[in-house]
């Protein structure tokens, strides 16, 4: 048993995890709106926070809004790993590597695909762009169990070299 | 991990949630007039234009806030804060509207080209309710500076009745010497205000400009949609069937008068709906529509009583148009009373 599989680092690992999926998710969209507008205003951080702020609850923006749809997939996937690693500590240690890869997985595409869209959306807005955060929720719901599939794949590849050598 | 700490975790989540869904209920809606009141006030224009629009799009609740909001469209000193501000009112209380409406016309015919040009733009922010300072705006289609002639042009155009009278205006700004005239009037001819067979041999003529947007901008217009379509009225209908009332609609029956016949009985329930800027347009449409909208004449009658003056005009004078018998009585006595007020 690594100290990874200890039940003390793994109750840690997940509770930052679940705890991180959700503030992510919730504060991403802002995040990439206000240092976006920070960078454009050439480092007005104060400006660009109270700009945020003005707009949360805005007509035509909604990034309150825009916030919590981000927020959808992280919360479920957040619910999802809570259960899946939480209750992971009392079996075998390779059902733990193998959960943690997967969760990994789904982490990394949840946390790029969204970060990706909310920075293109910013960085090249259009007309339609505001579709993007109707869509996104729906895309990620599909992809992250994707990413969790490629996560355990790559364990179990890395697992089959490990056993040849 | 516990059952015992993964059942706490969850119940922070549902806590979480719980006070984001407070924090929204709280800032918008009515709940948020206060605060946005206050937002006003700000030194900051920034915050008092979004604080304008906010409270724009909550509607009449925010009656609280239409004497913060007149002093911001009648004296701030950043005009897009002052449109704003007029552009909620028109969304909130029609009679403070019309007090911004009356106190910029004279401003019309002022010295300063500034006041001027400021004056179209609150005219224009004022929309549809500005309906009494078309002919006025058409006069100033005649200023000799260009930027004033140009913003009169915009404000027509978002204004957009009485249709005849705009679009005479609008037809005059398509020859003016100055492109930028000649453009704005385009626009509106382009996306809001159906051309007329009178304005076609106009558009013809731009199509000939040697300004290349504009040649682009006469095409649009010639192909428009709201020139074109076979029943031009039919996607109105559907929106107002739905329930989707809103003022761009209603505005553009206004602007199709007889034509618009078919959606009286689509029309009718809008003069009930808790929005007077509504109201106020379906009062508009029928009276656009004139005889035509006979069917209406009871349902105007009943709106008479509407506790909103600038709505009951607008009622009374559709019933003028209209012009049945039953009609003109209801409005000879709706005024000895109204006026004994």
């Amino acid at each position: 048993m690594t100290a990874l599989h200890h039940p003390r680092t793994l109750t840690r690992i997940t509770v930052t995890l679940y705890w991180g999926c959700i503030v992510f998710g919730l504060t991403l969209p802002g995040i990439v709106t206000v240092a976006h507008d920070s960078y454009r205003r050439h480092g007005a951080w104060a400006e660009a926070i109270q700009d945020f702020r003005l707009h949360l609850f805005a007509p035509g923006y909604n990034l309150f809004l825009v916030g919590v749809l981000n927020a959808i997939p992280f919360v479920l996937l957040a619910v999802f790993l809570l259960f899946h690693l939480g209750t992971a500590a009392t079996q075998d240690p390779a059902i733990v590597s193998r959960r943690l890869l997967g969760v990994a997985g789904a982490v990394a595409v949840a946390v790029g695909l969204s970060a990706w869209a909310h920075l293109g959306t910013t960085l090249y807005p259009d007309a339609q762009g505001a579709l993007v955060y109707l869509f996104l929720p729906i895309y990620l719901l599909v992809l992250i169990p994707l990413g969790y599939g490629c996560g355990r794949l790559i364990g179990k590849v890395a697992r089959g070299e490990r056993e040849r050598s | 991990m516990t059952p015992r700490q993964i059942g706490l975790h969850l119940g922070g989540l549902i806590v979480l949630i719980g006070l984001l869904a407070g924090w929204y209920w709280q800032s918008t809606g009515a709940r948020a007039v206060p605060a946005l009141t206050g937002s006003l006030k700000s030194d900051d224009a920034k915050v008092r234009i979004a604080a304008a629009q906010a409270l724009a799009e909550i509607g009449p609740v925010a009656k609280a806030a239409v004497p913060d909001l007149l002093n911001q469209a009648l004296h701030d000193p950043v005009l897009y804060a002052g449109t704003t501000a007029a552009g909620a009112l028109r969304r909130i209380d029609l009679v403070a509207a019309r007090q911004v409406m009356t106190a910029y016309l004279p401003a019309l015919n002022n010295e300063d080209v500034q006041k001027r040009r400021d004056a179209c733009a609150m005219l224009e922010g004022l929309g549809p309710v500005a309906k009494p300072a078309v002919p006025a705006l058409s006069n100033a289609l005649n200023d000799t500076n260009e930027t004033v002639r140009m913003q009169a042009a915009g404000a027509l155009g978002e204004i957009g009745i009485p249709a005849s009278l705009v679009i005479r205006g609008l037809a005059k700004a398509l020859q003016d010497p100055a492109p930028t005239v000649r453009h704005r009037a385009l626009t509106q001819f382009a996306f809001s205000i159906p051309p007329t067979e009178a304005v076609v041999p106009l558009l013809k003529q731009l199509l000939e400009d040697k300004d290349r947007s504009i040649t682009t901008l006469a095409q649009v217009a010639l192909n428009s949609p709201l020139r074109q379509a076979k029943d031009r009225t039919a996607v109105y209908v559907t929106i107002l069937q739905m329930g989707s009332v809103n003022d761009y609609t209603l505005r553009q029956l206004a602007q199709f008068g007889l034509e618009a016949a078919g959606t009286v009985p689509a029309v009718i329930p809008v003069l009930k709906h808790d929005r007077p800027l509504f109201r106020y347009l379906a009062a508009e449409v029928l009276g656009a529509i004139g005889p035509g909208a006979e069917g209406a004449v009871p349902a105007l009658i009943a709106a008479l009583q509407d506790q909103d003056i600038v709505v009951r005009d607008s009622v009374a004078e559709a019933l003028e148009a209209i012009g049945t018998p039953e009609a003109h009585q209801a409005v000879t006595t709706h005024r000895r009373i109204d006026g004994s007020k």
